[in-house]
């Protein structure tokens, strides 16, 4: 049951590094009983016949639970107090110290007064650049990475009007801003004279999808660079080879490769989360199927038809005719790879052959909420699997025969592609810090963003979040088009943005620039019609709630809070911040 | 150096600028409680960038504060382009990269810095010295990921028969130090197969013969290697080579050993080593796909998933099971049509 990894009698750096994480997680593990089991922590020979546990040293059964309170101190004591000196190395990431701290937040149900709120919206502000966008503090750089977590906490903390936050992100700056990063293969800078990766893509996919700014200019492009990014494992690299020279002083043309756009690093879970996440939120700008005319290559994210295509599948030969495309069998057979074994808690790896670490419960344990939105679950073939009795008490890290409470009897049906279960256990009994947060694995300390990725897979492990139909007909039902400018109101052009401080008032506050994602040569049914396309497909994510989708690992009280795939914001805050620049008032019954 | 410098606020060489505090209107959430060095240097760099000021003393000030925090993004940016409008040495830029990319092997900026100088420097770079310098960065870490990642560019950039001649007995010679590192393996993928056609490399055939022996060689060392497989099928799946052509390899490494059976040495499909641990996962799963694209084998497909599923690796159980849905409807299509 608790097998090390087998390394042939063939020992080398991977396979020793491997071995010493195992023994220590071994000692996280409540159902592992070894008596010979040597104790990484203690300086006892691993030849002594002696146990050397003390009975601290290791989790007890009853030890399956989220020590909420102990994590929501951790993170208000960040907020609140501050960081300690060593923290400098993430002074150019102020946003996402601040993002971490309050979704994590957020994941355990604690919102904050309006006070704090009103100091976050500040503090935000602040990182605002004048060229638009958000940069890492006052003063620096726009960034996009930084652009996504000012604007997720936004989502989080604010509110309309004045000084709530969302009407001063100056999002016709923004738009100019990440039009400028464009690069001709689709990729993005993630800042000026910085480097090309897909968590750029991706950070520019969530933040512009959320303020109604994504265009078919702002993704021109954008899902071949995706595609260009996958690897013969199956997931993604970081970023490809771009086909054109961006240095014509340097290089001419010619030395060009003649096999254009291999992946740069191998394939990770980092950039594979953001590489899929960006793809599904690609599929909205799709344009409605039209037999007649051949899509657009470059705009036309598809993925291998599905349940399953023509065998081997390969994406190293796209059919220009059909636009670039991504492998989702490689892509998902990589993904499942990655988690551990029973011994590892069923933690998931970054990359083939690297270690566990609790951040890649959400960016590889997260891939399999973002797969639903390509269709992609255990459901197609369950009714294969569901009819046969499961002789062993869990799937994962369970031994047989452990006494379990009531509550904690796992339902075993449940239609995901990885081991929740053993995801969940690897989170309550490696990753928690005996003094509160959650880290990348045991003896190292805790962290605010290994708190938030952790409790983030907890959630996805937890719940099943997925695009309904129900919801979607709702949706669609629900929308209202923005109406054209009247012609005796409004200006030819947009609005002045932001508003001066004179017209902030309650009363006549309006959303600053409405129609600055409608292109010049678009009619403005077919802006609405886009515009409803990506609310309804971000909208839609909700949380299946039906016997068997929710699950939780100790009982309900270990329960956070369900995620949005795509933004890893909650589904309140997602459809709040959506509704407001989208223009729309209509709620989701819950 | 850090730490032992004046601050910039008593410094007369620096007394015409104004710091500029970071939050001057704002009491800030989650505050970083900086050293006063940094607190200092910070405070000037913010505002030699309002005054868009380019000289020496912002390489100095920029350098001073990338040595207490290389990740500061904008920094880094604002050195760059006063180097350029200084018409500052490239060539001593890049040592003094030489240096901080030892020291701060895991930062994106550094090794994103270089690329920028070896770009401007074009023709007068020098990209083989780069490749040595790679290696020494590799011995440090041999899984960097910015370090592969950097290496892959700089041979796709210059694209030069003279530096990709040294790749395969590079990547060997990594995984001869760790046939398990899987930077190195993708890196073999982008030299053999991704990056057009090397000199000498011309008859494909040829080429993919040697992979299937290095890889069956490789797997047959330490069968249990994720890294060496997924080459394997990466090979196979980019030539378009049926898996099925690796079957007589394959089927020793999908059951115990059989210590009855008299060994017999064959050449093309190296049997698992001694200590090998067998079954392996890998091909078993290889089988049963191989079983999947025949004609009427899918209830074997099907068996083999769901062993892995319920006895070599039930940590996967879901996923197997899957593929077992998977293999029989797929077989059902085939019967219906």
């Amino acid at each position: 049951m608790y097998a090390p990894t087998k390394t042939d009698n063939y020992p080398t750096q991977t396979s020793i590094d491997q071995a010493k994480v195992e023994q220590i997680l071994a000692h996280h593990n409540p159902n592992y009983i070894s008596p010979t089991l040597p104790n990484p922590h203690s300086p006892t020979s691993p030849t002594s016949p002696q146990t050397p546990q003390t009975p601290h040293s290791r989790p007890q059964r009853n030890e399956a639970k989220l020590n909420k309170q102990s994590h929501i101190n951790f993170l208000a004591r960040l907020l609140i107090q501050g960081f300690p000196d060593r923290y400098t190395s993430q002074d150019a990431s102020q946003p996402w110290l601040i993002f971490w701290i309050v979704q994590g937040l957020s994941l355990l149900g604690v919102g904050l007064d309006a006070g704090n709120k009103q100091k976050i919206i500040n503090t935000l502000l602040a990182c605002q650049s004048p060229l638009g966008g958000f940069g890492g503090g006052p003063g620096q750089a726009p960034h996009l990475l930084t652009t996504y977590a000012a604007v997720c906490t936004l989502a989080i903390v604010g509110r309309p009007g004045p000084q709530g936050g969302w009407d001063q992100i100056d999002r016709k700056k923004l738009y100019a801003f990440f039009l400028s990063l464009k690069q001709p293969d689709g990729s993005t800078l993630v800042s000026p004279h910085s480097e090309v990766d897909v968590r750029g893509t991706y950070c520019l996919l969530v933040t512009s999808t959320l303020l109604d700014i994504l265009t078919p200019p702002l993704s021109a492009s954008t899902p071949s660079f995706i595609a260009s990014c996958q690897t013969y494992e199956g997931g993604f690299a970081s970023a490809s080879q771009p086909y054109y020279s961006p240095y014509f002083k340097v290089r001419n043309e010619s030395t060009l490769m003649s096999d254009p756009r291999p992946p740069l690093g191998e394939a990770h879970g980092g950039y594979t989360f953001c590489a899929v996440a960006s793809w599904v939120m690609l599929a909205p700008l799709r344009p409605p199927s039209n037999p007649s005319s051949p899509p657009n290559p470059a705009s036309n994210p598809q993925t291998s038809p599905s349940p399953r295509p023509e065998y081997p599948t390969s994406q190293f030969t796209p059919s220009q005719e059909e636009g670039p495309k991504i492998n989702t069998r490689s892509l998902v057979r990589w993904l499942t790879s990655l988690q551990g074994s029973p011994l590892e808690l069923g933690a998931f790896r970054g990359r083939t052959n690297k270690l566990v670490d609790g951040c890649y419960s959400w960016w590889v344990g997260g891939c399999f909420g973002v797969l639903e939105g390509l269709g992609i679950d255990g459901a197609n073939f369950s009714h294969y699997s569901h009819s046969k009795a499961h002789a062993s008490g869990g799937q994962g890290g369970q031994g047989e025969g452990e006494g379990k409470s009531e509550e904690d009897e796992w339902a075993d049906d449940d239609d995901a592609l990885f081991n929740k279960r053993a995801l969940q256990e690897y989170i309550l009994y490696a990753a928690q810090a005996p003094t509160g947060g959650l880290r990348d694995k045991p003896p190292k300390h805790a962290d605010s963003y290994h708190t938030l990725y952790n409790l983030s897979g907890l959630s996805n492990a937890q719940h099943r979040v997925h695009p309904s139909a129900e919801v979607t007909e709702l949706l669609e039902k629900n929308w209202v088009d923005t109406p054209p400018p009247s012609p005796a109101s409004a200006p030819t052009s947009t609005p002045p943005s932001p508003p001066s401080k004179t017209e902030e008032t309650e009363e006549t506050f309006e959303r600053p620039d409405i129609y600055l994602s409608k292109l010049p040569s678009e009619s403005y049914e077919a802006w609405n019609a886009r515009r409803k396309r990506i609310w309804m497909a971000a909208s839609a994510w909700s949380e299946d709630e039906s016997e068997g989708s929710v699950a939780y690992v100790g009982g309900s009280d270990n329960r956070v809070n369900a995620s949005h795939p795509l933004f890893n914001l909650t589904i309140t805050h997602s459809r709040g911040m959506l509704n407001h620049f989208y223009g729309q008032s209509f709620v989701v019954p819950s | 150096m850090p730490g032992d410098s004046v601050l910039y606020s008593e410094r007369p060489e620096w007394s015409d600028i104004q710091p500029i505090a970071q939050y001057e209107t704002v009491t800030p959430v989650a505050p970083i409680f900086y050293s006063d060095e940094y607190k200092d240097a910070t405070g000037y760099f913010r505002a030699v960038v309002k005054a868009n000021e380019r000289s020496e003393r912002v390489l100095q000030l920029t350098e001073h504060i990338i040595r207490l925090n290389p990740g500061h993004y904008s920094v880094w940016q604002y050195r760059w382009s006063t180097l350029l409008a200084l018409g500052s040495s490239l060539e001593d830029e890049l040592l003094l990269m030489d240096e901080l990319a030892t020291t701060y092997l895991k930062t994106y900026q550094v090794w994103h810095h270089r690329r920028l100088i070896i770009t401007e420097l074009g023709g007068k770079s020098n990209p083989a010295r780069e490749l040595r310098f790679i290696r020494q960065g590799l011995n440090v870490d041999s899984k960097n990921y910015h370090t592969w990642a950097y290496r892959q560019w700089l041979l796709a950039h210059f694209n030069e028969d003279a530096l990709w001649e040294g790749e395969l007995p590079f990547v060997e010679e990594m995984l001869d130090e760790d046939v398990r590192n899987n930077s190195a393996w993708h890196h073999r993928f982008f030299t053999v197969w991704q990056s057009g056609v090397r000199a000498g490399e011309e008859d494909r055939e040829y080429t993919l013969n040697r992979e299937l022996s290095y890889t069956k060689e490789k797997i047959a060392l330490a069968p249990n290697n994720g890294s060496a497989w997924n080459y394997l099928r990466g090979v196979l799946d980019f030539t378009k080579t049926s898996y099925s052509t690796l079957r007589t390899f394959i089927e020793p490494y999908t059951a115990p050993r059989d210590e009855s059976e008299p060994e017999v040495l064959d050449l093309d499909n190296p049997l698992p080593s001694k200590d090998a641990q067998l079954p392996c996962v890998a091909a078993i799963e290889f089988l049963a796909e191989i079983y999947e694209s025949e004609v009427d084998n899918a209830k074997r497909a099907a068996e083999l998933y769901r062993s892995l599923a319920e006895v070599h690796d039930k940590i996967r159980e879901k996923y197997w099971n899957y593929r077992v849905g998977e293999a029989l409807s797929s077989a059902g299509q085939v019967v219906a049509s």
